[in-house]
């Protein structure tokens, strides 16, 4: 590491400390309740995203069970039209927007870092941000159901029934302010993800070393990264239609509906794979494990991830396939979405011959992805049907579609999250969840899940429209509503029973042993390393030679593929034990002041102007003090048992330097001087938001 | 009790998948099985020449689907059986497998039979979208308007490209068109988006404001085709529908001369007191040839999408409001008293159903009263719209004399 003899640092004047620069005293203290609003620990963020994610689910879920009570019947009187419209926008808005796009980064967070033998994400004040944002415009949206209703206009929110003329309430503002705010979030947690997995992988974690889902997780960063943008354009025309009397949309004066289409949908389908893929790397990486056999075709199966990560931009048109944009534009969409199949069939088949010749043990998480493979087989399928332009003139918003974006979705993405929850919850909380329960679990999900999304199919294909809050009886749709809507609480069931397993299991988990680093025997990094997941990660950094290496340092293969066992695992895991002189990130209570702003701005854009100038004040000081504090405390946390650090004046010489060494690192390479430097695993790999 | 307990758990696993394969057993055969009848917009009977073509195309691409639907799955649960550690896995003693970490000439395999299978319905998808975008010769040329929350259809009789010319005609909720003869429909909308869709007769096609979609359909029966607005456009999205009554050519050359007849001077006396309370309450709207055609164009309503039904041969339809209520239905119980007091949506199952798809859509049934004065009272009770904002019918609070004269007055627009 190169050390730079003049740090970054102020004469404070007394003489007696050597403090660097800056204005304000970060937050300090690593544990208790309080710690979690000024943590820049990507763990704990990402618990954050995967929490808040599941908050949001129970709400974008109990939306979704007052839909099923009012399809049961004919005429269903629970919800009013104007109700039904509400409820079905926020269902929607809410499950990919606050639930199924956070819990990827919920994983993201998490575990990239420990994929790739990071101590922390490269900008993690930046990271702690994205979360603040993205908490403060789930609930911005959500507040709007106590300021005079929710949105009406479908997730899709498609213009001009989405301009004041024909949504005069403030539900749509609420929705395009929310949706703005959670974009920034979005945004700013690209940018911090891609640098980090492109600059702070561990020695010798070359690219095709990288575990799958860290190579998900690039791809699903670089669709968010292009594709927020064009939303949220969208979102601004749309913002100066509602509030400053603008025209985009408004025909009479020269406007363009297809215009928002477009837009919509060029952010709207890369949207869809970003929710996906990362699902598809957790199941790349949970099924090798529990196959005892290592993925088969790692190339196949990144390079069809990226090609789909191509290919998606290619295809949003597949969604205006009805809307008038002529025979030929309709055929290349038509042809393109087709041949997006492949790289997807590819994925399915490599993980199929994963399992193939391997010692399948079904545990709980293995039961979600093949759950997930599965599923999202009959999904793509359905997929296939609609690429056929001419089908999906009768498919497209009726019930057939919802089917298939459910056992996309759901099937798909949401099984994979499952599993990966199931796999990574020792690792994060440090106790395994109850694996009965967790069968238990899979299976009245997957009975509940078949049962309410199975039959949409036929009720689509049948003539049955999405987004009416009513249909009469003669069309003969009553039999498999109702299947639908049993089956829907089925689903609940099985939610409030993985919510039962966690407390169960925690409970249990007191006269239980700690199930230690690596409790299903796995094959990335992560598991060499305590349970839960220490403040520092590694210590020491591992050296990376091989994809799966924590896997090989524990077996090594003969010629004819027969693996040996050549170490015990107790003997290659990393211990919590002794003393851990790891430099961390100090915490900072600025990305969370920086976002209560964003909501506050929102309002006043609803309400009173003034509300903005105080938000906007809130957030542009927050952005000032941000830069004005410490870069990093040497007083701050040093990881697990070197909290009770004695005062600055009285540390020791040695660590002073290289706390001073540190902040000159991070300045010059904020993207984090990483990867490169001199291999030695004792290195320390700093960053500073 | 544990082996009570692993016996219980296969029971359940084994009932879960049995489960799983007879609902989608139930659900190939609901699709096999079709609509007979009893599925009004179903897409799975085709009754005319486009609605074929997209069906012979898509049946093929089901059933290969269908196959790869069933080899995958199949394969992934043979492989799970065959090879999943069976028994307690912590007393499991077996040799970790053979490690595989692909197979160049597998990949390119299956890659290359999905690409081929892909171009295959590509080609005749392609084949398909043109055909379907050809345009018909000898058709009848119709504009299909929509707005919240009705549909509206102006015939261009005289062929000079014009929907609006004199001897052009406007209908509602209700597109008659001649069988066997295609109909090209210009499909526009005066507010929000909306989509036309006759199941039976073709794939939906969008009415986008400010753009003219062209699109075709054609019946090959006499029948009535049901549709249903399928683009959500706002708050009574789900009560937009309509449909198509397909009559024989010489019948349709009928209706037309009909439609094109301005409104006939009402004889009885309670009649023209309707025609009173018509331009008293209705006629800043709602047009009938012949009576208001000067009012209204001085003296429009401020509506957003800029008018209302047309209302000059009104009792020529079946159905009315958006195609949700029946105007025309057999009334054997005699049962005409009015409701909206005591009836509305919700409740419509204690003073008939006027809403019963089974037997609506044919003018020729006496007229039904109940829906009529229901909506005469009080419109928004039964149909949700915000008429405060310029978009559907306000409750124009008439007295029950009041709407028994402009219902005998109404009787009149044949």
């Amino acid at each position: 590491m190169t050390s730079v003899d003049t740090p970054l640092e102020l004469s404070s004047g007394n003489g007696s400390t050597n403090r660097p620069f800056g204005v304000f005293a970060r937050p300090t203290g690593g544990s208790g309740w309080r710690s979690w609003f000024t943590t820049v620990d990507h763990k704990k963020i990402g618990i954050m995203y995967g929490a808040a994610a599941l908050a949001f689910f129970i709400i974008g879920g109990l939306e979704a069970l007052l839909i099923r009570a009012q399809l049961w019947a004919p005429r269903g009187t629970l919800l009013s039209a104007d109700q039904y419209n509400q409820v079905f926008t926020m269902h929607g808005t809410t499950m990919i927007f606050l639930v199924v796009m956070p819990l990827g980064a919920a994983f993201a967070n998490y575990l990239m870092p420990l994929q790739i033998g990071a101590r922390d994400v490269a900008f993690p004040r930046i990271n702690a941000f994205s979360f603040w944002a993205f908490l403060a415009g789930g609930l911005f949206i959500n507040s709007s159901w106590f300021l005079g209703g929710g949105a009406d206009g479908g997730w899709f929110m498609y213009a001009p029934n989405s301009t004041v003329t024909f949504s005069p309430s403030n539900g749509i503002d609420f929705w395009n302010m929310g949706l703005l705010i959670t974009g920034i979030a979005s945004l700013t947690g690209a940018v911090n993800l891609i640098v980090t997995v492109l600059n702070m992988r561990a020695p010798g974690m070359t690219m095709m070393k990288m575990p799958v889902f860290t190579w998900m997780t690039l791809v699903t960063q670089f669709l968010l990264l292009f594709a927020i943008p064009v939303l949220t354009s969208a979102q601004f025309l749309l913002l100066f239609d509602r509030n400053f009397d603008a025209a985009f949309f408004d025909v009479s004066k020269g406007g363009q509906p297809l215009l928002w289409e477009h837009l919509f949908w060029i952010f709207g389908h890369p949207e869809v794979y970003l929710m996906i893929l990362p699902a598809f790397g957790l199941v790349s990486d949970i099924l090798p494990v529990f196959s005892r056999k290592p993925i088969f075709g790692y190339t196949f199966i990144v390079f069809s991830g990226v090609a789909i990560g191509f290919m998606g931009w290619g295809v949003w048109a597949h969604h205006m396939f009805v809307s008038g944009i002529g025979p030929v534009s309709v055929l290349v969409f038509s042809l393109a979405t087709m041949f997006i199949a492949v790289p997807t069939g590819v994925k399915i088949l490599n993980w199929t011959a994963t399992m193939v010749g391997g010692k399948i043990s079904l545990t709980a998480p293995m039961l979600f992805c093949i759950g997930l493979i599965t599923m999202f087989t009959i999904g793509g399928l359905s997929g296939v049907t609609h690429s056929v332009a001419p089908a999906d003139t009768q498919q497209t918003d009726t019930y057939y579609i919802v089917a298939h974006f459910h056992y996309v979705l759901f099937g798909g993405a949401f099984f994979g999250f499952m599993g990966g929850l199931y796999y990574y919850w020792p690792k994060v909380f440090g106790y395994l969840l109850n694996e009965t329960l967790g069968k238990v679990n899979f299976w009245v999900m997957f009975v509940g899940f078949n049962l309410t999304f199975g039959p949409m199919h036929i009720l689509g294909l049948q003539g049955m429209s999405r987004r009416i809050y009513t249909y009469d009886a003669g069309y003969g749709f009553e039999f498999w509503n109702k299947v639908a809507t049993i089956g829907s609480f089925i689903l609940a069931g099985s939610i409030a029973l993985f919510i039962f397993n966690i407390f169960y299991s925690k409970v249990k988990a007191k006269s239980l042993p700690n199930p230690g680093p690596d409790p299903w025997d796995s094959r990335t990094l992560e598991w060499m390393i305590p349970s839960p997941a220490p403040e520092y990660n590694y210590d020491p950094i591992p050296t990376v030679t091989r994809l799966d290496d924590f896997w090989y340092r524990k077996y090594g293969e003969t010629e004819d593929g027969r693996l040996v066992r050549i170490a015990a695992t107790e003997d290659v895991t990393q211990s919590a034990e002794g003393e851990h002189n790891v430099h961390l990130p100090s915490p900072s209570y600025w990305p969370l002041v920086a976002a209560i702003g964003l909501p506050i701005v929102g309002y006043g854009l609803i309400y009173t102007w003034w509300l903005c100038l105080v938000g906007g004040l809130i957030t542009a000081g927050a952005l000032y003090a941000w830069a004005l504090e410490p870069a990093d405390d040497p007083d701050a946390g040093h990881g697990s048992g070197h909290d009770d650090h004695p005062v600055a004046g009285s540390a020791p010489e040695a660590e002073l330097v290289d706390a001073s060494a540190d902040a000159s690192a991070d300045a010059s390479a904020d993207a984090g001087a990483g990867t490169e430097g001199d291999g030695t695993t004792e290195r320390e790999v700093e960053t500073v938001g | 009790m544990k082996r009570f307990r692993s016996t219980a758990a296969r029971i359940a696993i084994v009932a879960s998948l049995a489960l799983f394969v007879v609902l989608w057993v139930s659900l190939v055969v609901a699709w096999v099985i079709g609509g007979s009848g009893r599925f009004p917009l179903t897409t799975l009977e085709p009754q005319g020449p486009f609605s074929t073509l997209i069906d012979n195309l898509v049946i093929p691409v089901f059933i290969i689907a269908g196959v790869v639907f069933v080899g995958v799955l199949g394969a992934i649960f043979f492989i799970v059986m065959k090879y999943r550690v069976k028994g307690d896995p912590e007393l499991d003693t077996a040799p970790m497998p053979r490690q595989t970490h692909g197979h160049t000439a597998a990949e390119i395999t299956w890659t290359a039979i999905p690409a081929a299978i892909l171009a295959v319905v590509g080609v005749l998808t392609a084949i398909t979208i043109l055909d379907l975008a050809a345009e018909e010769p000898d058709s009848v040329q119709v504009e299909v308007f929509g707005q919240q929350w009705w549909w509206g259809f102006r015939y261009d009789v005289d062929n000079d490209g014009s929907f609006t010319s004199d001897s052009d005609v406007e209908t509602s909720t209700e597109l008659v068109i001649p069988v066997g003869r295609p109909v090209q429909l210009s499909v526009t909308s005066n507010d929000v988006i909306h989509s036309f869709w006759i199941p039976a007769l073709n794939g939906k096609r969008d009415a986008v404001p400010g753009m003219v979609s062209p699109w075709k359909i054609q019946a090959d029966e006499p029948g009535v085709y049901r549709g249903q607005c399928t683009e959500f456009c706002g708050l009574s999205h789900a009560n937009m529908r309509m449909l198509v009554r397909a009559i024989p050519a010489a019948d349709f050359d009928r209706w037309i001369a009909d439609q094109q007849k301005p409104a006939i001077t009402p004889l009885s006396a309670q009649a023209r007191a309707g025609l009173s309370e018509f331009n008293n309450n209705c006629a800043s709207c709602h047009l009938v040839d012949g009576v208001n055609n000067e009012q209204l164009a001085e003296n429009p309503a401020a509506l957003v999408a800029g008018i209302a039904p047309n209302l000059t041969h009104l009792m020529s339809r079946g159905t009315f409001a958006g195609s949700i209520f029946n105007l025309h239905y057999p009334n054997p119980d005699g049962n005409d008293q009015p409701f909206g007091a005591t009836c509305t949506m919700q409740t419509l199952r204690d003073c008939g159903d006027p809403t019963d798809i089974g037997l609506a859509g044919n003018p020729d049934n006496p007229l039904y009263r109940p829906a009529l004065e229901a909506w005469l009272l009080n419109a928004p009770a039964v149909k949700p719209m915000a008429p405060d904002q310029g978009r559907g019918m306000p409750n124009l609070g008439l007295t029950q004399a009041q709407v028994n004269d402009l219902v005998a007055y109404l009787e009149t627009l044949k």
